[in-house]
């Protein structure tokens, strides 16, 4: 099978697990005790009022046509509208998506930065005070909550010692690269450096899970593809050691390292939100538990679903990637 | 089902391991702490004293600015008809009444960590036995029937996957509320607790009657992480609904649950206990995280204490600190057994999970 | 008669284990000449693919070469490291083990290389086989370019192309004209559709093209001597002959040296010119083929050879010999011959060290058929037999 038949029967596999993602947010809903109108309305209100909402929200239609129409809004962009604020869910959670964006490309960066230099140390020292401070490491790394590790963070660097801030988004990264475009490199720079100050604390209590994760991963992988004959081959045939690492050994290591990677990027932006509860980070996160507290169903619903085909379509990217790496795939 | 050669492999690798007793070690102590907590516990964990506020762990001394009405001589001091106050220093000292210093109400924190222990194992534990029965039934069906069930499992496990852990956790105890039960604590039920305090010289306060069972959670995260289990149990019976002597149970007649539970189900074990080991450990940081955010409803649980703590934060770090040491130890013991049991029983899975 | 290439002398190689001291190569003593094959051969856990290792430096942790030399002739190197290091240096011939580690590697490839038993897992999956060839190939380009260069770890592969080589797909370090050397290469043993094939990934290539591949991939540098582990195990019966010919071809015509490490006797009457059996770390018995095989002096030997009616009709495998392969491990191994607990002809004399014997008194026409065994320069004497549960006694009273 070509690589282009393999992407498209894999988008088709998505695009289920999407219906499947939307439809079990919609049954969500429906399961949920309480009626959505309470949540609108003050508690002893005129029943006539209580109706007219009632059937403004579409909830007097039976479940189906209910489901139906939940369903056909959403590849128009049609999330329906917040119960709080009457405005479309989709702005209110596209709005939020670029804080939770950039803090979890932030925090993938940090892991993939640190964790694979340190697994290739680790494995290529065995038995050296490097490899057992990154196996100490690793081990607190995969053991610590996050959102811990966040408030001990915060104490620490912020509060003690006072370092960086304890917690916000003033200026997104949108507005850096709005600036550099349009020439103002002084201020771009200051927004980057106030955006870099910000989010450190954040990336790294979302991070460190990962780059404890993708520690363990390479320095076990690399210790297994070590072993292997290819490697006294390449070394048989005059290639410097360097060579026999990098170009050979920690390629095919990397390939696996992906494919796990990929399937914990839905834990990645479950801790999203935990830290963004920590450091008041504005993103899909607080979006969902405010939500939650609010009562306010759409955009809970709403996020789930943004978060769901994130997630699906992530999932392709990796496996495309992995496809491209491995000439072994058989696409199956 | 475990056969001697497996409780072979389990001694010689826990005897070349200290990484694997300190982990039993671990384990073994929390669990202990949390079935006999109102046997160890210094007070009752909601026992309140304010005069006793953030007080320090033992071996910290802490300096505040306090404050508070200038006296002289014994009387308040009133200058132009106003009160008149001062800054004052005052210094927090560690007593050894409260090993582990006190939170923001008084309460002792050392109590409240052996009592958040009760809520970390319950939930674990119960936890994963819930999501192994329930994935283990539908993985060993799937795999084992093949075909539609099988299509039907992959595909609900696929949705499933979609939906990051604690954002579905959330969403469903939305759903369903923060139910808790209440059962009797049988120690203190029976009078034993009264009679063992006193014996032993600890404080006579009265413990909690009741062992608190959050329902909501527990259900939550088995249906959260059922999948893991689902998907290794499936792969065992795939594999082994080949082996001639599934086929040769299968042509003498033996029905499919009688081939399932006596053939397929003990192949299965031993992966599934690795498994268990390290999910008991995900669904704590689950359940912590959960009661962090405030919504498992616990009022005594280490995710709530980290959570109260950072009222504090600029003051008083313990109150967050210790909780979640905790959390860290617990969850690194369970990590260590975890990885005992593949090096000794080798199934070839990974681990997953995690907040 | 040729000139030595290659000679080894006192070889031992031990890994450091759990379990303890393994001496899988026990003091190993041989010669390679010019342009000849050279078989050793033995069972499995005789130390035979470890002595390869040995020679090509490339014994892996917890492995290490404790002692011995090899000597290798090298006008060039000898003259480079004369003053340098004199005890490295005799006549023509330099003892690699003295030589810097640098220079110890560079010799990988124009003087030294390696096949192995498994092909399959002998090329990495990731990468197509002409590049791993060129890769060969491009080490040696470069070595000639800038000769220190080659010495050091990296040889000018920096950190960039590492990183975009672990990512990418890329030949960043092979040239263009080094893969066209890699066709010609495969072409030269026998690979049909050279240029397509060398676009493909080990996988899609058959063991016995994947074996070629390999043959070519070593003599790409143009080795002065290749060392052949056990080439043809992994392969069909009808694949072996092929690559066995294919092997002598290219010997014959680069003119190089080979070492065949086999337990196939077969194999060893076919291809070699001289031969040196191996058991339990040591070189038991060596000469030219003809004498070993028709003057066989060690009961080991014989015992190998034993259904072997005549040299046009070898037996393709081993003949079982009675007992195990010893453990090797040093505290086990003790002072005696250590083929004497499976021998039909141990006497009291073998409880011993045994040294290396001139085999002419036994009967050898080789002047240079040399053996470890008493009846080298006795007769076997059955009044000092050792009595049939000797050993076994022995273990008893260690346990004890």
């Amino acid at each position: 099978m070509s690589l282009s038949r393999f992407l498209l029967k894999r988008s088709l596999h998505g695009l289920f697990v999407v219906w499947g993602v939307i439809t079990v947010v919609f049954g969500l809903r429906v399961i949920a005790p309480g009626d959505p109108a309470n949540v609108l309305l003050p508690p002893n209100v005129d029943p006539e009022v209580r109706q007219q909402v009632i059937r403004e929200l579409g909830l007097n239609e039976p479940l189906y046509v209910q489901y139906f129409e939940f369903v056909a809004g959403i590849p128009t962009g049609d999330l329906g509208l917040s119960l709080t604020t009457r405005t479309p869910v989709a702005a209110r959670v596209l709005a939020k998506l670029p804080a939770t964006l950039e803090l979890a490309v932030a925090a993938t960066v940090v892991a993939v930065i640190i964790a694979i230099p340190l697994g290739v140390i680790s494995a290529t020292r065995r038995h050296d005070p490097a490899d057992y401070g990154a196996t100490v490491f690793s081990l607190l790394g995969i053991s610590t909550p996050n959102f811990w590790l966040g408030v001990m963070l915060i104490i620490l660097f912020a509060v003690q010692l006072d370092m960086f801030p304890t917690s916000r988004r003033p200026v997104g990264f949108d507005t850096i690269v709005a600036q550099a475009l349009a020439l103002q490199f002084g201020s771009a720079w200051d927004a980057l450096t106030t955006w870099l100050w910000h989010i450190t604390l954040p990336a790294i209590t979302l991070g460190t899970y990962f780059t404890a994760l993708i520690t363990r991963l390479t320095r076990s992988g690399m210790l297994d593809e070590l072993g292997k004959t290819y490697v006294r081959a390449s070394r048989a045939k005059g290639l410097p050691e360097t060579l026999v690492r990098y170009k050979h050994v920690l390629r095919n290591t990397l390939i696996p390292v992906i494919t796990v990677v990929g399937l914990q990027l839905g834990t990645l932006i479950g801790g999203a939100v935990i830290t963004e509860a920590v450091f008041a980070w504005p993103g899909l996160g607080s979006l969902i538990i405010n939500s939650f507290n609010a009562r306010d169903w759409p955009v809970l619903q709403g996020s789930l679903i943004v978060v769901g085909a994130g997630f699906v379509v992530t999932n392709i990217l990796v496996d495309a990637f992995y496809a491209y790496l491995n000439p072994q795939v058989t696409y199956d | 089902m475990i056969s001697p050669r497996t409780l072979r492999n389990l001694k010689k690798e826990l005897s070349h391991s200290v990484l694997a007793k300190a982990g039993i070690v671990v384990v073994v102590f929390m669990v202990a702490m949390a079935i006999f907590a109102p046997l160890v516990a210094p007070y009752s964990p909601g026992q309140q004293n304010l005069d006793q506020a953030r007080e320090p762990p033992l071996g910290f001394t802490t300096k505040e600015t306090k404050e508070v009405t200038k006296t002289e001589n014994g009387s308040v001091v009133i200058e132009n008809g106003q009160v008149v106050t001062e800054n004052q220093t005052v210094y927090n000292n560690a007593t050894l009444a409260h090993p582990l210093g006190t939170d923001g109400n008084g309460r002792d924190i050392l109590s409240r960590v052996i009592y958040g222990a009760r809520t970390s194992m319950l939930v674990g534990l119960l936890g994963t036995a819930l999501a192994a029965l329930i994935g283990v039934t539908v993985g060993l069906s799937a795999g084992y029937y093949r075909g539609r069930v099988d299509d039907a499992l992959m595909r609900t496990a696929d949705i499933m996957l979609a939906f990051p852990s604690l954002i579905l956790a959330v969403a469903l105890v939305g759903v369903w509320g923060q139910a808790a039960f209440r059962i009797p604590d049988p120690f203190v039920a029976t009078g034993f607790t009264e009679w063992w305090r006193g014996l032993v010289g600890l404080s006579a306060g009265p413990m909690p009657g009741d062992i608190v069972l959050p329902g909501t959670v527990i259900v939550v995260v088995a249906l959260v992480n059922w999948v893991w289990f689902a998907r290794v149990s499936r792969g065992e019976a795939l594999s082994v609904r080949e082996e001639e002597y599934v086929k040769a149970a299968k042509a003498l007649g033996a029905n499919d649950s009688r081939v399932l539970g006596r053939h397929v189900l003990p192949n299965a074990i031993t992966p599934i206990l690795v498994l268990a080991t390290v999910q008991v450990a995900a669904i704590i940081l689950l359940e912590s995280a959960l009661s962090f955010l405030g919504l498992s409803g616990a009022s005594v649980s280490w995710g709530f204490d980290i959570a109260l703590g950072r009222q504090y934060q600029s003051t008083s770090w313990w109150i967050s600190a210790i909780p979640g040491i905790a959390i860290v130890l617990t969850v690194i013991g369970l990590n260590l057994v975890g990885d005992w049991l593949r090096d000794a029983l080798d199934p070839g899975i990974d681990g997953e999970g995690g907040v | 008669m040729a000139d030595e290439i290659l000679k080894v002398r006192d070889l031992k190689t031990r890994f450091f284990t759990e379990e303890g001291q393994v001496n899988a190569v026990e003091g190993v003593s041989f010669d390679v000449r010019d342009g000849e094959i050279y078989g050793i051969v033995g069972e499995s856990g005789s130390g035979k693919s470890v002595t390869a290792l040995s020679l090509i430096d490339l014994v892996e942790s917890p492995g290490r070469v404790t002692s011995g030399e090899v000597w290798y002739r090298n006008t060039e190197l000898a003259e480079e490291f004369r003053d340098e290091n004199p005890e490295a240096v005799d006549g023509e011939f330099v003892d690699v083990r003295r030589l810097p580690k640098g220079v110890r590697r560079s010799l990988r490839g124009p003087s030294f290389s390696m096949i192995f038993q498994d092909p399959m897992s002998s090329f990495n999956p990731s990468l197509t086989v002409g590049e791993q060839i060129a890769e060969a190939v491009e080490v040696q380009r470069r070595a000639r370019a800038n000769p220190r260069r080659t010495r050091s770890r990296t040889q000018g592969y920096g950190l960039g192309k590492m990183l975009v080589d672990s990512l990418v797909p890329s030949k960043s370090y092979v040239q263009d004209a080094s893969m066209d050397r890699a066709v010609e290469l495969l072409e030269q043993v026998g690979i049909p559709d050279p240029v397509d094939r060398a676009d493909e990934y080990p996988h899609q290539f058959s063991g016995g093209m994947l074996q070629r591949a390999m043959i070519a991939q070593a003599l790409a540098g143009e080795p002065d001597v290749l060392v052949a582990d056990e080439p043809t195990t992994a392969l069909d019966v009808t694949i072996q002959a092929q690559i066995l010919n294919l092997l002598r071809d290219l010997q014959r015509d680069e003119g190089m040296s080979v070492v065949m490490i086999t337990h196939d006797l077969g194999v060893i009457a076919r291809m070699c010119d001289r031969v040196g059996v191996m058991y339990a770390g040591e070189i038991v018995e060596r000469g030219t083929l003809e004498d070993v095989f028709e003057n066989p002096v060690h009961p080991y030997t014989q015992g190998l050879l034993g259904s072997i009616p005549d040299l046009a009709d070898p037996a393709p495998r081993l003949q079982p010999i009675e007992g195990n392969v010893p453990s090797l491990i040093d505290s086990e191994m003790g002072d005696r011959c250590y083929f004497a607990d499976r021998c039909p002809k141990a006497m009291e004399d073998c409880l011993q060290r045994i040294p290396e014997f001139d085999a002419e008194k036994a009967g050898a026409s080789d002047d240079e058929h040399r053996v470890r065994c008493v009846l080298a320069e006795r007769q076997y004497d059955e009044s000092q037999a050792l009595h049939d549960g000797h050993f076994e006694e022995q273990e008893v009273a260690a346990d004890d």
